[in-house]
């Protein structure tokens, strides 16, 4: 049986296609301004057998597809559960929100808390920090892992933030420093979200931010806890779609009980 | 002379933060066994405390260093005060609350009503109803009764007792203290200043933790220097300073921010109208009443703090430290999420512009530092139009 | 509804701002309410009290004041509307529910505080509220921080506005301040309305607030039945007139609604289907036109069975004893009533939690929606360890915290659905 799962996000759209419960195809590309089209261009060429979306977007594409959504908090921790199999505390930085959701030992949900309603934290923080101090994406996080000494910034703003690290640039701050600085703030920010929710075990470590080594090196750090990412942590929430798709095969969309 | 003179307080302690004086001081009683009281508020009756030998500590924090901890399980968006005495608390970082016997709070603000339920299992921790009326028979009645039942508390926990002469004599050397304090902050009143305000602060913090016996040496000391200052003509601060008036929520620690940004920016701060500043020595406990809870029940509701309604007295209290010293602009500090004070803010304003013609400036913040350049602009704009 | 532009005009409201509230109010009622499926007939009565709720209910109201009744507007359930029947007056809430004229509350409040506060504060200094300009007094009480000192902006607003304190501890002297203040509180009706409360006058206010107390709870019990025979909107609609409507009418009409349902709940109709998430919602009381949580909860995938609030059951929940035979004695009957209300600014507040554990029981609920309003202290503090305990005990809980805005609706959506997923496990 071929289920797909579709994670509609505010920055990146992701597919993944399972065959009987494996992946067989996984694909991302940019939401762009029309994260329907996208979406559809993503899916145009295959056979996505019974696809469920979820992510920001799922209730605007279960209008054109006419699938079943779920939230990206259960689709994270479907996802979470199949990369690792025993996992009870996860985070996601994703590129305008942060979740962190904690699993009973079944892997039911047991409690989650979001921030999607500031960018600091986000991975809009890093970009917009990294373009800031002249940094392609992939070298910020280098050049932040090359310095023991940080630049503390103090705005939680992520707009005054970008300011105060041009102004700490103008001031001659070095770069690296300050960009260590940037990383260690999105940490802590997360690390609280993550204690709240989930303060002991491994954590499985999602989302495109996990794909930065400073990210995850600080974290580890900072919590003192194992971090687990997996291969590819962008698709998690797909996956999880996906694979509540395989569970219920004869769901219909939804909408509620009117 | 226009050096910089020697403190007010000269000890092993100048220069540093006034919580290490105290706590040093606390620290001794301790050692002569003595037990002590924390305590979150200028309502609490340190008169009756002390007279039963028992040494109240402010539990009150002003830093930033502990917020984070509050935060995991205190909302965000909380007074910084709070968050911060909560964070020391739960992360058994704070020497006063480590040193501290028992706890008394009141029902002053909700949030600080919220948060003693959150700490009220670790210590022997007594809360007392505070009216919000205090103009009112009934405000007066019950407030003694409260203070009754503080005492009936601290009995039971520390077979400590007062008797009325005892409470009578603690009466008596509050007010004493706070006569040695008033003449001495007057000094603040003089054009040009000769105090600035970290001495003023340090005065105030000090006078807080220990008995009038006790300050009156320092206040003795405090006055001779002033004087001299006066005679040689010192002047604090920059020529022709704007002499500004802060009000508002107590101010302490990381939130001297605010102090540092407005003489940053040329101002001169000669009135320190709050919890932390001048309030508590304004006004005297009437004596030998024969009643001598109902006395300090009485003065402590004359106390301006806006969880008191309709405050009328903060008008009355602000107009009267306007003619005394003088300010050319008023600063209402607000510390964000204070309901109390944010919204009698507007009634403060008014009453400083339109009946006295004076430029005012509230500013909402917390004890981070990432609001110091916006801070900064507002008061150098206040202090423009001065 | 008839041509009451006169009427609005003598009351001096702003008729362009008001027509303008209306029309938003009109929509939005129709979005919320009338798409609802499978409504019980009942609820007629009560669309019609909405539709008309600027329109005859204000009438009756200035016929009521033309016969020499009193209008009294109340911001809290710790009013007691057993006095204000006892000089024949008429209570009515004023709590608002709409973000309405927040530039306007802003001038005079900060930004920072309850939309409740603002809301208010925005349909009077937006002249849009006939409620408000119809009360001959507007009764404040020291409660919440908030609202403490922004009775003190309100005062010069209103041509009377009277004070009740409150204690802030459940004690013997607290119990003691609330039965003077209530003393002093029954004197003022006296006065305003120049009729003295008897032992007549005042059981008769018991027996008819008694009684629409009697009407909720009996529509709170009914609630328990599994298929759900009243959608959560529509009982927190009913919950929301009992502060405006003519008590005895809706009184009748909430037993006449009961009647129905129960019949439902034999023939095992319902609103939703049989098996469908089951919450409770608690905190924060909801004025009208404040209905954007339940209906993110009822359209995503969950029924509301019941409310732990003041506008639900933390208001209606006790009766007041109407047996005495001196006014002084039934005065102590009223005070013993209101003071077990367990509204989070009462330091400590245990029985809250502990009533919503047994309502979840009662009504066969699977979990409970926290619900404050964004700055209030109270129940945000309060929120952390009721959610802890109720977790403790085995409840999923969510806690939501929010205002009057529509910013924030995909937000508390993602929320809503991933805990109506988590329940659903």
């Amino acid at each position: 049986m071929r289920t797909s799962g579709i994670d509609i996000g505010s920055r990146t759209v992701k597919l993944a296609v399972l065959e009987d419960g494996e992946i067989v195809l996984t694909r991302k590309a940019h939401s762009s301004h029309s994260p329907l089209e996208t979406a559809a261009a993503l899916m145009q060429d295959i056979d996505p057998g019974r696809l469920v979306a979820t992510g920001y977007g799922r209730h605007l594409i279960k209008t054109r597809f006419d699938c079943p959504v779920i939230s990206e908090i259960k689709a994270f921790a479907l996802g979470a559960r199949r990369l690792s199999a025993d996992c009870r505390a996860i985070l996601d930085i994703g590129g305008q929100d942060t979740k962190a959701i904690a699993l009973h030992e079944t892997g039911d949900m047991s409690k989650f808390e979001m921030n999607d309603k500031c960018a600091a934290g986000t991975g809009r923080f890093l970009e917009i920090m990294a373009h800031a101090l002249g940094y392609a994406l992939g070298e910020f996080a280098e050049s932040a892992l090359s310095t023991e000494k940080a630049e503390k910034i103090n705005s939680t703003c992520t707009v005054f933030a970008e300011s105060e690290v041009i102004s700490l640039t103008n001031q001659g701050s070095r770069r690296e420093e300050v960009a260590l600085g940037i990383h260690k703030a999105i940490v802590s920010r997360s690390v609280s979200i993550l204690n709240r929710v989930a303060p002991t075990g491994e954590v499985f470590f999602a989302g495109g931010v996990a794909l930065n080594a400073c990210v995850r090196t600080l974290l580890a750090r900072e919590t003192g806890r194992e971090i687990f990412v997996p291969q590819d942590p962008q698709i998690v929430g797909a996956l999880g779609a996906a694979l509540y798709g395989a569970s219920r095969p004869d769901e219909r969309a939804s909408g509620g009980n009117t | 002379m226009n050096e910089t003179p020697a403190p007010l307080i000269q000890d092993e302690f100048t220069g540093e933060p006034p919580t290490k004086r105290v706590l040093a001081h606390l620290q001794a009683k301790r050692e002569e066994g003595k037990k002590i009281a924390g305590i979150y508020c200028g309502y609490a009756p340190t008169e009756l405390i002390r007279a039963m030998g028992i040494v109240p500590a402010s539990l009150c924090a002003f830093s930033n260093a502990t917020i984070e901890a509050a935060e995991a399980v205190l909302p965000v968006n909380l007074c910084p005060l709070i968050k911060s005495s909560f964070g020391f608390v739960i992360t058994d970082t704070c020497p006063f609350y480590g040193i501290s016997d028992a706890v008394i709070g009141e029902t002053t603000c909700d949030g600080k009503k919220k948060m003693f339920e959150l700490i009220g299992e670790r210590k022997p921790t007594h809360i007392m109803d505070l009216p919000q009326l205090p103009d009112e028979e009934e405000a007066l009645n019950n407030w003694t009764i409260m203070i009754r039942k503080l005492q009936k508390f601290l009995e039971r926990t520390f077979n400590a007792y007062a008797t009325d002469d005892e409470i009578e004599a603690a009466i008596k050397d509050t007010n004493h203290k706070n006569a040695m304090m008033r003449t001495v902050i007057d000094y603040a009143a003089l054009n040009p200043p000769v105090v600035g305000w970290r001495d003023l602060y340090d005065l105030c913090f000090l006078s807080h933790g220990v008995t009038g016996k006790e300050m009156e040496p320092v206040l003795i000391e405090a006055k001779r220097k002033l004087e001299e200052r006066k005679a040689a003509g010192y002047t604090y601060g920059p020529s022709g300073a704007p002499r500004i008036l802060v009000t508002g929520c107590p101010v302490g620690g990381d939130a001297q921010k605010v102090f540092n940004i407005i003489e940053e920016g040329g101002g001169t701060i000669v009135a320190l109208d709050s919890c932390s500043g001048f309030k508590p020595f304004a006004t005297d406990i009437e004596e030998k009443t024969g009643d001598p809870m109902r006395a300090i029940a009485a003065r402590s509701l004359k106390i301006p703090c806006s969880c008191m309604t309709p405050n009328m007295r903060r008008l009355t209290e602000i107009t009267r430290i306007i003619e005394r010293f003088k300010p050319d602009a008023v600063v209402d500090v607000v510390l964000q999420a204070c309901h109390s004070y944010n919204i009698e803010s507007y009634k403060v304003g008014e009453h400083v512009q339109k009946n006295h013609g004076l430029p005012f400036l509230k500013i909402v913040t917390d004890f981070s530092q990432s609001d110091v350049g916006q801070i900064r602009t507002r008061v150098e704009a206040l202090l423009e139009s001065c | 509804m008839s041509d009451y532009t006169q009427m609005w005009s003598s009351l001096g409201l702003d008729l362009k701002a008001h027509d303008a509230l209306l029309s938003v109010l009109g929509s939005a009622y129709q979005d919320v309410f009338l798409s609802q499926k499978k409504r019980p007939e009942g609820m007629k009565y009560f669309d019609f009290v909405m539709s008309e709720v600027h329109g005859l209910r204000i009438k009756e109201l200035l016929d009521a004041k033309a016969q020499g009744r009193k209008i009294i507007g109340s911001y809290c359930v710790f009013v007691p509307e057993e006095f204000i029947l006892a000089v024949d007056g008429v209570s009515v809430g004023l709590c608002a529910g709409a973000e309405f004229n927040f530039e306007g509350a802003e001038n005079v409040l900060p930004r920072n505080i309850c939309s409740l506060i603002k809301s208010a504060f925005g349909f009077k200094l937006g002249k849009v509220c006939p409620y408000v300009e119809a009360c001959d007094v507007v009764v404040g009480e020291n409660t919440c921080d908030g609202k403490k000192k922004a009775y003190e902006v309100l005062g010069p607003l209103v041509s009377d506005l009277y004070i009740i304190d409150l204690p802030q501890m459940k004690s013997e002297a607290g119990k003691a301040l609330l039965k003077e203040e209530y003393r002093k509180f029954a004197q003022k009706l006296e006065a305003a309305s120049g009729k003295k409360i008897t032992v007549e006058s005042l059981k008769k206010g018991i027996e008819i607030t008694n009684a629409k107390r009697k009407a909720v709870k009996r529509l709170a019990e009914i609630r328990k039945a599994d298929p759900a025979p009243i959608s959560g909107l529509d009982a927190l609609l009913i919950n929301q007139i009992f502060f405006y409507d003519d008590p005895v009418r809706f009184t009748e009409s909430v037993n006449k609604l009961c009647d129905e349902l129960e019949e439902r709940v034999q023939n095992g109709i319902g609103v939703a289907d049989t098996g469908t998430p089951r919450v409770i919602i608690s905190g924060c009381p909801m004025a009208v036109p404040n209905w954007k949580v339940p209906m993110l909860v009822e359209t995503g995938g969950a029924v509301i069975v019941g409310e732990e609030s003041c506008v639900g059951e933390r208001g209606s929940r006790w009766l007041t004893e109407d047996r005495g035979s001196t006014v002084e004695e039934l005065l102590e009957n009223v005070v013993d009533r209101y003071f077990n209300i367990d509204c989070a600014v009462f330091t400590p507040n245990p029985s809250r939690v502990e009533y919503v554990k047994e309502m979840t029981g009662r009504l066969n609920a699977q979990g409970v929606i926290h619900y404050s309003l964004q700055f209030c202290h109270p129940y945000i503090v309060e929120s952390m360890p009721a959610e802890a305990e109720l977790e403790k005990a085995g409840v999923p809980t969510l806690r939501l915290e929010t205002d009057y805005s529509q910013e924030d609706v995909g937000q508390l959506k993602t929320r809503i659905e991933a805990f109506v997923e988590r329940i659903n496990e």
